[in-house]
């Protein structure tokens, strides 16, 4: 009995030296961090660098896939938004050119999934957003005619409502038209009650 | 002149008869227009409560029912805009007695149309979000301006030629009808008292408010169409929607316009007035109409379809061979080849062939409209299997409710308003050629074109 509570505790003791490192190991096979201001201002581009790294030694690790997500919600659906991709250069630096749209505190999380594991990497980069919200689309497609815009079409709209309201002055003027008798008509009597 | 004061008699009595006199048929027949009303509102309030779901739109289909009676009730609208302003631009003084009626209709149909919009949005307490975010790039927009603007000016129309009947409603019928029907007329003949000043003022209104109007109502519809046409959508991808949308609205309203003269001119005894005449130009104009329609559809089909570019093979066959083929070639035939036939064949050019060709067209182009919008829609743009529209009892009962509601205004407008200009009628009772007999066509003749006539 000795003997076989001895080899069980053993057991239990390599068992969780071999598989313990192992873990550790998949969680830090590479190392994530996002190089980016944490002041911004609505409407401005800036340029995010993750920097992805070996665990050991820290070389650079190039060519490896970075995801960039925003946490989001839409039509009362919570979950993950994505900016873009970009793929990690010599110096294991991945770009995304990001512009903030709205003012506020935001989080940016960037994730890298190694090859072949379950887990991928994440680091977040917080930063405050400043400036009014406002429209940040830009046409810039189609053949720009001077003079033909939305201020051509307020004109001819306020030409057309002008004339209406020229025909209600006339509808006023009527009313205040001062009475006069009609040729060869009773005085009670008019053109509108039948002398036409 | 004797002759002439009692047919001026006469015609006061034509004028007022509808207001003084109320048979059991009208309150049977308002009841069942309110219980048609009742019913859709029912089914309305389905809609709001459990959403569009209850509908048969889904995210591919997503105009239905409310979208096709939407643009039909537009289209109608043209009927005050060709029969009052352009006859009387033209001086066709044959118009008279159904510029009233015209006019109207307008008016009605426009209110009709646009409370489908409405009726459309799953959300109706975010209508004023099309103002507040709207943005000037939409045709939706445009639509919202050119629609607001029209039924204005259409009401200003309706309402100016109406003064002077309004006086004379305002006068003859003191002491015969209620009260608030007498301060209504007082209120609305704006102290009119047919001076030369108030005359010369109306006139010059008139003349501002119909010149006006032209333009807006073809605008009106030329928008209406754009809110397709600016759509990458390959039945809508088209040039000449605009132009085919307003032929369209005017080749519906003369028939609109005539099915609605023919049931008052049967209900108030207005045969003196409205003519065979009127019904035999009107189908004239009408035919003409129906040619420009043929013409636009070989012109919009022969074009597209021997270019056969990717999506139109599809909607030509949903459209001529499969899925809508029936009512589809109904619309082409029975819409516009053989009202066309009904008119210009002379066995049938009379009233009441000329209303079955009307009918023929007003269900005619209800059908075009919906092809328009949902065989529009059933074009996939991607490579997924076509979606199936069907709609459900809430959409049927909900236009059934609109078209009830445009029938109830009519039928109360006639209650309440003249029903013919008659300071109009009677300006033409001064001239022989233009009084009521000379309206009657003699047996087997043909009247002349539409347009004729001379002040």
């Amino acid at each position: 009995m000795k003997y076989a509570v001895t080899a069980l505790l053993l057991a239990v003791v390599v068992g969780t030296a071999m598989f313990a490192p192992g873990g550790t190991a998949d969680a830090s096979h590479a190392t994530l961090k996002v190089m980016a201001p944490a002041n911004l201002t609505a409407g401005d581009s800036v340029d995010i660098q993750a920097v992805l790294n070996s665990a050991h030694g820290g070389e650079a690790v190039p060519g490896a896939t970075i995801s960039f997500y925003m946490d989001g919600s839409f039509g009362g659906v919570e979950g993950k938004v994505l900016l873009g991709q970009a793929i990690t250069d010599k110096d294991g630096v991945a770009h995304l050119s990001y512009l903030p749209r709205t003012a506020g505190e935001h989080q940016v999380h960037v994730e890298y999934l190694t090859p072949g594991e379950g887990e991928p990497e994440v680091a977040t980069w917080s930063h405050d957003v400043s400036g009014a919200p406002h429209q940040f689309y830009q046409s810039t497609a189609g053949v720009q005619i001077p003079g033909l815009n939305v201020w051509l079409l307020m004109a001819v709209l306020a030409a057309v409502w002008a004339i209406l309201l020229s025909v209600a002055v006339r509808v006023i003027a009527i009313a205040g038209a001062e009475p006069e008798p009609v040729a060869g008509a009773p005085a009670s009597r008019s053109r509108a009650t039948g002398d036409w | 002149m004797e002759a002439v004061t009692t047919a001026r008699e006469r015609l006061e009595r034509a004028a007022l008869a509808p207001v003084t006199g109320t048979s059991r048929w009208y309150y049977a027949w308002v009841a069942f227009l309110l219980m048609v009303i009742a019913w859709g509102v029912y089914a309305y309030s389905r809609q709001l409560h459990d959403g569009l779901i209850v509908t048969g739109m889904r995210d591919r289909i997503s105009w239905g029912l409310y979208i096709t009676t939407f643009v039909f009730f537009i289209g109608i609208s043209h009927a005050g805009t060709l029969i009052s302003a352009i006859l009387r631009v033209s001086q066709a003084r044959w118009r008279t007695p159904i510029t009233r009626m015209a006019e109207f209709i307008t008016v009605v149909a426009l209110c009709c149309g646009a409370l489908f919009v409405i009726i459309d949005l799953g959300r109706p307490d975010r209508v004023l979000n099309v103002i507040i975010y709207g943005r000037w790039q939409s045709p939706i927009i445009w639509d919202v301006l050119a629609i607001t603007t029209y039924l204005t000016a259409s009401i200003a129309y309706l309402f100016l030629p109406m003064i002077p009947d309004l006086a004379l409603f305002r006068d003859r019928l003191a002491g015969r009808v209620a009260g608030w029907r007498i301060r209504l007329y007082d209120l609305l003949s704006v102290r009119w008292q047919g001076t030369a000043a108030q005359w010369r003022y109306m006139g010059g209104a008139i003349t501002t408010a119909m010149i006006l109007i032209i333009p807006i109502a073809v605008s009106v519809h030329t928008v209406v169409s754009w809110i397709f046409a600016m759509t990458l959508r390959e039945p809508w991808n088209s040039t000449i929607f605009g132009a085919f949308f307003v032929a369209g609205a005017i080749f519906s309203g003369i028939a609109t316009l005539i099915v609605v003269m023919a049931v008052l001119r049967k209900v108030y005894h207005l045969e003196e007035y409205i003519t065979e005449k009127h019904f035999v130009y009107l189908g004239y104009l009408m035919a003409a109409f129906a040619l420009i329609m043929i013409y636009g559809n070989i012109s919009e089909y022969l074009t597209t379809g021997y270019k056969m570019e990717e999506g139109a093979e599809f909607h030509f066959r949903q459209l001529f061979l499969e899925q809508f083929a029936g009512f589809y070639w109904f619309y082409l035939i029975g819409g516009l080849v053989v009202p066309g036939l009904l008119i210009l064949l002379p066995w049938t050019r009379n009233i009441w062939g000329i209303v079955a060709a009307a009918l023929l067209v007003d269900a005619a182009m209800w059908v075009e409209r919906y092809f328009i919008v949902v065989a529009g829609f059933r074009v996939p743009l991607m490579p997924y299997k076509p979606s199936v529209y069907a709609p459900t009892w809430v959409e049927l009962s909900v236009m059934a409710a609109g078209f009830a509601l445009f029938a109830l205004l009519i039928t109360l407008f006639v209650k309440v308003f003249p029903i013919l200009a008659v300071w109009e009628v009677a300006e033409d009772l001064e001239t022989p050629e233009l009084a009521p007999e000379a309206g009657r066509l003699p047996s087997g003749a043909a009247p002349e074109p539409a347009g004729g006539g001379s002040r």
